[in-house]
């Protein structure tokens, strides 16, 4: 084979897999009847949907006063899960994106599955501001636009408005290499199957007919996507930190936001994919396609962000003192031993101090070690998002103002209801499409198949020989 | 596999040359200067940083590199190698302005002179860090233990290339076991000796930003230097393994992270200007009024340079631009740490001097309008003479390792992915 | 409507033998009608001699039309047509500006990129374009010749042609 893999590398495609079988495997999950686990995991997601649009209605009808968002704490549970959400979706493009302009082979394992889930979790992330809004039914206002009120243009100064472009950008572009890259695998579905199946995958494959100089244009499109995509992922979490630095309340107005955001929204991104991943490997039992390597991989990813979280935590702690500004130094002194202490602790047990069990080689391949970190890692995101929010809108300049947030039934029920929404949608997808990118695992099987690398490969090797001397004796 | 670097006299003369030629320009700097030797003390802290900063970001490279399974970059690790032991001189470069601080040989510091802080509220504030005593401890230990991780890295290589990769390759695992450990130890100790080094030149300024920005301009000068070297070895002869393909991956980096860079430089700016707080401001407007040039230079030379002329793939493979680009670079991010250095030491000597001549005098009311000064204002001649001397005794240690260790680590389990290395 | 072709086309299991073929069709100057296979495989761009995608440069212009789009409308919006001031910043705050002309470069980019993919490669929701065996998006590596007005000695030296590069299957079909 051309592609010359140092011995030391292990394999990513395990049980010594052929084109045909890899087809097989991958597709098969969208051609059977759903089992017993993703019915039960539907419905249970479906509830929660219902949940979503059943307090997104009341929130509608009754007015954001059924919040508990009060003239000091302008912004409380919507603002952090909004950040948390687009937070998760920073995974998918940075695997797709990042990890093919930097060569790891094993993003092909979990990639298409991350981009989906960054659509879900951007499209979940999307909802709060346009409900924060109150009159839904006037969101288009956000858009510069010719009209009729003077003409009055929308605010490009504002950070907000830039969140508006980003998010929007990126939502866009995801679906866009999200798709693109899902073409040639709805293809393989549509020639494997008959009926009303192939005509719909016929309508979605848009006539992949997989000809060389397709390929070719294929390949060049993913790359400059992915060029595109990485700036780009970079920008949205960094405009989503200006909505907070560009202002000049202590705490907030800091200039490692931007990359720290960034680091932190890759980080947990990671840690949904994981959630994800360990699930999805397990029902639909693809562990030789998503292995421990992949497993420990990601868990790598992990490590390193949450320290670099740390050292950004650490920073804003030493600066904040050595600014030699009251203010300053106050804010953090009351999110470190004000009333939300609790949050503070939970943030750095979860973030920074939590993932160092990742130092050993054993958890991160450990199943369950790396599924309870990934849920900690998720909660200690979400913590940190209310460390900054809330700690510190409740303990602005006017002590007179000063309050305690505490969120409604409501609040609570539209953050578990985006969890519906994100389970009903990614679950939908495991049944319609290929969650592993069919194509790109075939093209990376005599780089990474286990007949091929590792340990095993002299063994496998050796196998299909005397295979073959069989088949030719008959 | 084995090639052996041979480091002939008539380098050594060239480079020797170079450094006589840069203490020359350091001597003239001092005898030229004012009562404080400000351009001579600027220069020195400048330069010493600046290579000690390329040193660090070698190690780094090497050490991330390793944590990530890059397997096309063994054929050039061993200029890494080399690079990263610069800090062992370099050491002995900082114990100089360490020194100075104890002996009061230049004034560089505001926060070194007591006076100035017993009545300087904020500076007071600041003196648990701001003081020679972690200057000095700070630095030796922290550097201390950068060089550990240099030479231990060094010696596991140069020893996998003498007795094999090991059983289970474990030279590579000791290797890669040492980067893990380096990377999260360099993250935390390299921002506290910039903040250290650098910021504390404008000493009531403060960015949490300002480690994260300093080090990709260091990162990036290491890869310029990087591609300066490998294509002058070529040159020679050495390194024919070295292809397009291993140039275009370095060109990609130099690409990618000056476009990251960048993202810092405005991310660092615009937060600053927007929320136009004064005590922050303050370091912008200082530059943009009396350093306007090189304010702009900067982003000419790190962004707009590299950014049009490496946007083509086929530029990233071709000698010429990669030449270009990669000087432009080196250049534009020398001129960088000159425009973090130079000002706030300036503002501190000017408003020292005007204290021994009994004036009151304070550093904001220079403000605007602080006339042209050759070495502070632009770069001289002198500075860019400088500037060479450094680089002659950084290439002069680094060509002394090369010599002494085979270029191909020819036992590295990664050697063969790196010799058929193909940019898609 | 397309009119209908006649192809002949060898199936190979695997696309290093692939590989060999096209490079061995090269060297007994076959013209090759065109080659599909199930993922992009590695150096039969050379082997084919295909030209360089020029995706990238389209990508380009369409990026540097986002950028004058946000940029010159953001400056007109707030010189020309409503200026107002915010936060003591002047009209023209182009630090402000640049996220915006960001985003939408890449937005342009993107899109434009994406729907020339699809328009130079034929392909649209609901469109079939004809394909020559189903196993093409699965397993196997195909080679077409254009066999339309082809002679017996043609389609026999195509056939032996196939035979000798190892193709497992050969097919003539009308598509």
């Amino acid at each position: 084979m051309s592609v010359v893999v140092s011995p030391i590398r292990e394999p990513l495609i395990e049980g010594g897999k052929t084109y045909h079988q890899i087809t097989e495997d991958i597709c098969s999950p969208t051609e059977k009847a759903p089992n017993f686990a993703w019915v039960l995991a539907f419905t249970l997601s479906s509830i929660f949907l219902g949940l979503f649009l059943f307090t997104v209605a009341w929130t509608i009808w009754f007015g954001i006063g059924t919040w508990n968002l009060n003239r000091t704490i302008g912004w409380g549970w919507d603002i952090t899960n909004f950040v948390w959400w687009i937070g998760i979706g920073h995974a998918g493009t940075l695997i797709s994106a990042i990890l093919l302009l930097f060569r790891q082979r094993w993003r092909t394992g979990v990639n298409r599955a991350a981009e989906a889930m960054t659509i879900f979790a951007v499209m979940c992330a999307g909802q709060f501001p346009l409900i924060h809004m109150g009159r839904l039914w006037l969101a288009f206002f956000i858009f510069p636009y010719p009209n009729t009120r003077g003409p009055l243009w929308v605010n490009f100064n504002s950070p907000l408005l830039w969140d508006v472009f980003a998010i929007s950008t990126y939502f866009t572009v995801s679906v866009l290499f999200w798709y693109t890259g899902l073409v040639p695998d709805l293809a393989t579905l549509r020639d494997r199957s008959k009926g009303i199946r192939r005509k719909l995958y016929n309508i979605f494959s848009f006539g992949w007919t997989g000809a060389a100089k397709h390929w070719q244009r294929f390949e060049s499109l993913s790359l400059v996507l992915a060029g595109l995509s990485t700036p780009l992922v970079l920008s949205v979490h960094t405009i989503v930190s200006f909505d907070f630095a560009t202002s000049v309340i202590p705490g907030w107005h800091t200039t490692i936001f931007p990359p720290y955001f960034v680091a932190g929204a890759i980080f947990s991104g990671f840690a949904m994919v994981q959630t994800l991943m360990l699930i999805t490997r397990k029902v639909l039992k693809l562990e030789e396609y998503i292995t421990l390597q992949h497993i420990d991989s990601m868990n790598k990813v992990i490590l390193v962000t949450g320290t670099i979280v740390g050292v950004a935590y650490l920073t804003e702690l030493f600066i904040a003192w050595y600014s030699g500004y009251l203010y300053e130094q106050y804010a953090f002194y009351n999110r470190v031993l004000g009333p939300y202490w609790w949050s503070y602790v939970g943030m750095m047990a979860c973030n920074v101090l939590s993932p160092q069990v990742f130092w050993s080689r054993k958890i991160r391949r450990s199943i369950t070690w790396t599924f309870a970190m990934s849920i900690f890692v998720n909660i200690g995101m979400w913590f940190e998002r209310f460390v900054i929010i809330a700690t510190t809108l409740a303990r602005d300049y006017l002590p007179s103002s000063w309050s305690y947030y505490v969120p409604t039934w409501v609040e609570i029920g539209i953050f578990l209801g985006t969890l519906g929404l994100f389970f009903t949608l990614f679950l939908i997808f495991t049944r319609v499409a290929p969650v592993v990118a069919v194509a790109e695992v075939k093209s990376i099987l005599k780089a990474a198949g286990d007949q091929y690398t590792g340990p095993n490969a002299a063994k496998h090797h050796h196998h299909h020989t005397a295979v073959a001397a069989q088949t030719g004796a008959h | 596999m084995e090639e052996k670097f041979v480091f002939d006299s008539k380098k050594r003369w060239v480079l020797g040359s170079g450094m006589i030629l840069g203490l020359l320009c350091m001597l003239i700097t001092f005898f030229k200067d004012d009562e404080l030797h400000t351009r001579f003390w600027t220069n020195y802290l400048h330069n010493t940083v600046f290579f000690v900063g390329i040193a660090l970001m070698s190690l780094f490279i090497l050490a991330a590199f390793t944590t990530a399974f890059a397997g096309w970059s063994t054929l050039i690790k061993r200029v890494w190698e080399a690079y990263a032991l610069f800090l062992v001189p370099g050491l002995v470069l900082l114990l100089v302005l360490i020194i100075g601080v104890w002996g009061h040989w230049h004034h560089l510091y505001h926060w070194a002179d007591a006076e100035a802080v017993k009545t300087d509220k904020v500076m007071f504030g600041k003196s648990g860090f701001l003081n020679k005593y972690w200057y000095t401890f700070g630095t030796i230990i922290v550097v201390g233990a950068w060089i550990y991780f240099a030479q231990r890295i060094r010696k596991y290589s140069v020893e996998e290339d003498a007795n094999g990769p090991g059983e289970d390759f474990s030279y590579h695992r000791k290797i890669r076991t040492l980067s893990v450990i380096f990377l999260p130890i360099a993250g935390f100790s390299s921002a506290a000796m910039v903040w250290q080094w650098v910021m504390s030149l404008d000493a009531h300024w403060y960015s949490t930003l300002f480690a994260w920005y300093s080090g990709s301009s260091w990162f990036l000068a290491a890869i310029a230097l990087t591609i300066l070297l490998i294509i002058y070895l070529k040159a020679q002869g050495y390194m024919p393994k070295v292809t397009a393909n291993h140039l275009h991956d370095l060109g990609k980096y130099l690409f990618g992270i000056s476009v990251f860079w960048t993202y810092l430089w405005f991310s660092q700016y615009m937060l600053i200007w927007y929320a136009n707080v004064g005590e922050e401001t303050i370091y912008f407007r200082e530059r943009l009024d009396n350093y306007k040039p090189l304010f702009f230079l900067n982003l000419l030379f790190n962004f707009v340079a590299p950014f049009f002329v490496l946007m083509r793939n086929d530029t990233k493979r071709k000698v010429g631009t990669m030449v270009f680009a990669s000087i432009v670079v080196f250049v534009g991010h020398w001129l960088d740490f000159f425009l973090m250095v130079k000002p706030g030491a300036r503002l501190t000597a000017l408003e020292a001097m005007a204290h021994h001549a009994g004036e009151v005098h304070d550093a904001a009311s220079h403000g605007s309008g602080l006339p042209f000064a050759m070495g502070f204002s632009f770069p001289g001649l002198l500075e860019l003479g400088t500037m060479f001397g450094f680089l002659c005794l950084f290439l002069y240690m680094a060509f002394t390792q090369l010599a002494k260790a085979s270029l191909v680590p020819k036992n590295d389990p990664y050697l063969e992915e790196s010799l058929h290395h193909h940019v898609v | 409507m397309k009119q209908e072709k006649e192809v002949l086309y060898g199936l190979y299991d695997d696309e290093e033998i692939l590989l060999g073929a096209v490079k061995a069709a090269k060297a007994e100057h076959l013209e090759i009608m065109d080659v599909f296979t199930p993922f992009p495989v590695h150096g039969l761009d050379e082997a084919l001699e295909l030209e360089e995608s020029r995706l990238h440069i389209a990508g380009f212009i369409y990026g540097a039309i986002g950028t004058l789009t946000a940029f010159l409308f953001m400056t007109w919006v707030f010189t020309r047509d409503w200026p107002i001031i915010f936060g003591g910043k002047p009209y023209w705050s182009v630090p402000a500006f640049i996220p915006i002309t960001f985003e939408l470069t890449v937005l342009f980019s993107a899109i434009g990129m994406t729907v020339s993919f699809f328009t130079v490669c034929g392909m649209a929701p609901g469109r079939t374009n004809p394909t020559l065996d189903d196993r093409i998006t699965d397993d196997k590596f195909c080679i077409a010749f254009d066999a339309a007005g082809a002679g017996e000695d043609m389609l026999n030296r195509l056939r032996s042609f196939f035979s000798q590069t190892g193709a497992s299957e050969v097919h003539l079909k009308t598509i």
